[in-house]
């Protein structure tokens, strides 16, 4: 123990700059997938064939090919036409776009689980169909999304380690570097999966918070 | 068309699959007039109300409402919801906003009122159906037939020409029926254009200037409301009636 909290004061500065890392890359790929995925969904339920089928053709495509060859293709073969990013770049748009089709299916389900009876209401007092999503089944659906989409948020944190793939030295990529060159595996992956860890409980925590705040007021 | 009707359905078709529900519908409303739409279900009562206003789309034929034709993929439709209210079974208020909420959301967000004005407006519309005190109670918190009245505060406040009523009490406990009614009635004597949609025999007698009876489709029988329901002439209006007026007797 003594030695594992000597090899912790060492290590953990080092590690910390990979924590950084996997925050920005967490939250870069978190706005873009949310923001992506509700573009899906909301064309998922356009009513409009060609929306529809887009989107759908568009997310299948995605959750069929595994993240990490997303990632290797974004920051591997786009530079051959002539778009470069860097790795960090690359990793948060790859992240980003692929987990906006898990969002979109979520969000998807959220709406279309909310009573049909809402929508003409609404649209009985003259909205539109954006005004009917952001004023009547968006502030309804969020209630039912929030549990799945805290899932998915953690996911996505533990799944940015895939960006040690294509080269960015993110907690995972850092504990294996460290590891390599000091042998003490032991010490340096405990302290690996506890940063894990120690940044996944928060986010727990605030999906229960966030589930209690919008269910107030309602069924 | 008359140029007096308000609202005029010509010869109206509308089917869901091989459900034939409409098979010639016509009807004109003029301003001012309570029309009650009586017969068994399934006989497209409730799918005429929700044509009127591009709920449903139709097949066939032709609706106007102030001269406009009803179409629901155009924009006109959105005026023509403005000017002819709807209110629900079922209530369909919106269970994430306050009473109050429900009743200025047309008022701010689709016609642009100021919110104190709307607020205002709002108030004056829940002392009218005799809630007053709950504007700020969730939808969830109120008994059926409240959240009726506030469904219909919540029509009213968008300032219709015309409100419809697609059985307004029909999922109510029979003890809340009477307050919705009573609204209702307040309604009718303010001159309010109305189509209602109704299996409270009593009430249409009571406030309607005229009684459609209709069945499979078709208008089968109409009339003053008075005459139309104590002296039916068609053999389909009179079995009806007498199954809904006194349903435990025998066929």
């Amino acid at each position: 123990m003594q030695k594992f909290l000597a090899d912790a004061a060492e290590f953990i500065p080092i590690l910390f700059q990979g924590v950084v890392l996997t925050i920005g890359l967490t939250i870069g790929s978190l706005v873009i997938s949310t923001v992506l995925g509700l573009v899906w969904a909301l064309m998922r339920v356009s009513g409009v064939w060609v929306l529809n089928g887009t989107a759908k053709l568009f997310v299948n495509f995605i959750r069929g090919i595994p993240i990490i060859v997303q990632l290797f293709y974004i920051y591997f073969v786009l530079p051959d036409l002539g778009i470069t990013l860097t790795a960090m770049q690359a990793a948060i748009i790859g992240l980003g776009i692929a987990y906006s089709a898990y969002h979109s299916e979520n969000f998807r389900a959220g709406i279309e689980a909310i009573d049909h009876g809402q929508i003409e209401a609404a649209q009985s007092i003259g909205m539109g169909w954006w005004m009917v999503m952001r004023r009547v089944i968006l502030p309804q659906a969020i209630r039912i999304v929030l549990p799945p989409y805290g899932n998915i948020m953690i996911m996505m944190l533990k799944d940015s380690s895939q960006a040690s793939t294509i080269t960015v030295a993110e907690l995972a990529m850092q504990g294996k570097l460290i590891a390599s060159s000091t042998f003490k595996n032991t010490s340096v992956f405990t302290l690996v999966a506890l940063m894990y860890l120690c940044m996944s409980l928060p986010l727990m925590a605030l999906v229960t918070y966030l589930e209690k705040r919008f269910s107030s007021g309602q069924r | 068309m008359s140029q007096t009707a308000m609202i005029h359905l010509h010869d109206v078709h509308k089917s869901f699959g091989t459900n034939h529900v409409l098979r010639g519908f016509s009807m004109a409303i003029t301003k001012g007039e309570i029309v009650c739409i009586i017969g068994p279900s399934g006989s497209g009562k409730s799918t005429v109300l929700r044509c009127i206003n591009g709920l449903e789309a139709y097949d066939g034929g032709t609706i106007h409402v102030n001269g406009t034709l009803v179409d629901n993929k155009a924009k006109s439709i959105v005026a023509i919801r403005q000017n002819v209210s709807m209110v629900f079974q079922r209530f369909n208020l919106f269970p994430h906003r306050s009473v109050l909420d429900n009743v200025t959301e047309g008022p701010v967000f689709v016609k642009g009122e100021d919110v104190a004005k709307a607020q205002q407006r709002g108030r004056d519309l829940l002392a009218r159906v005799g809630l007053s005190d709950k504007e700020n109670a969730f939808p969830r918190e109120l008994s059926g037939g409240q959240q009726q009245r506030v469904a219909i505060a919540r029509a009213l406040a968008m300032e219709p020409q015309a409100i419809l009523f697609d059985e307004p009490t029909s999922a109510l406990d029979p003890e809340l029926v009477g307050e919705v009614l009573s609204v209702m009635r307040d309604l009718a004597k303010e001159g309010m254009t109305m189509i209602i949609v109704t299996h409270e025999i009593a009430f249409a007698r009571e406030v309607a200037d005229r009684v459609i009876f209709m069945d499979q489709g078709v208008i089968v029988e109409q009339g003053p409301a008075r005459s139309t329901l104590s002296h039916p002439a068609h053999p389909r209006t009179q079995d009806f009636l007498r199954r809904v007026t006194h349903p435990i007797d025998p066929a």
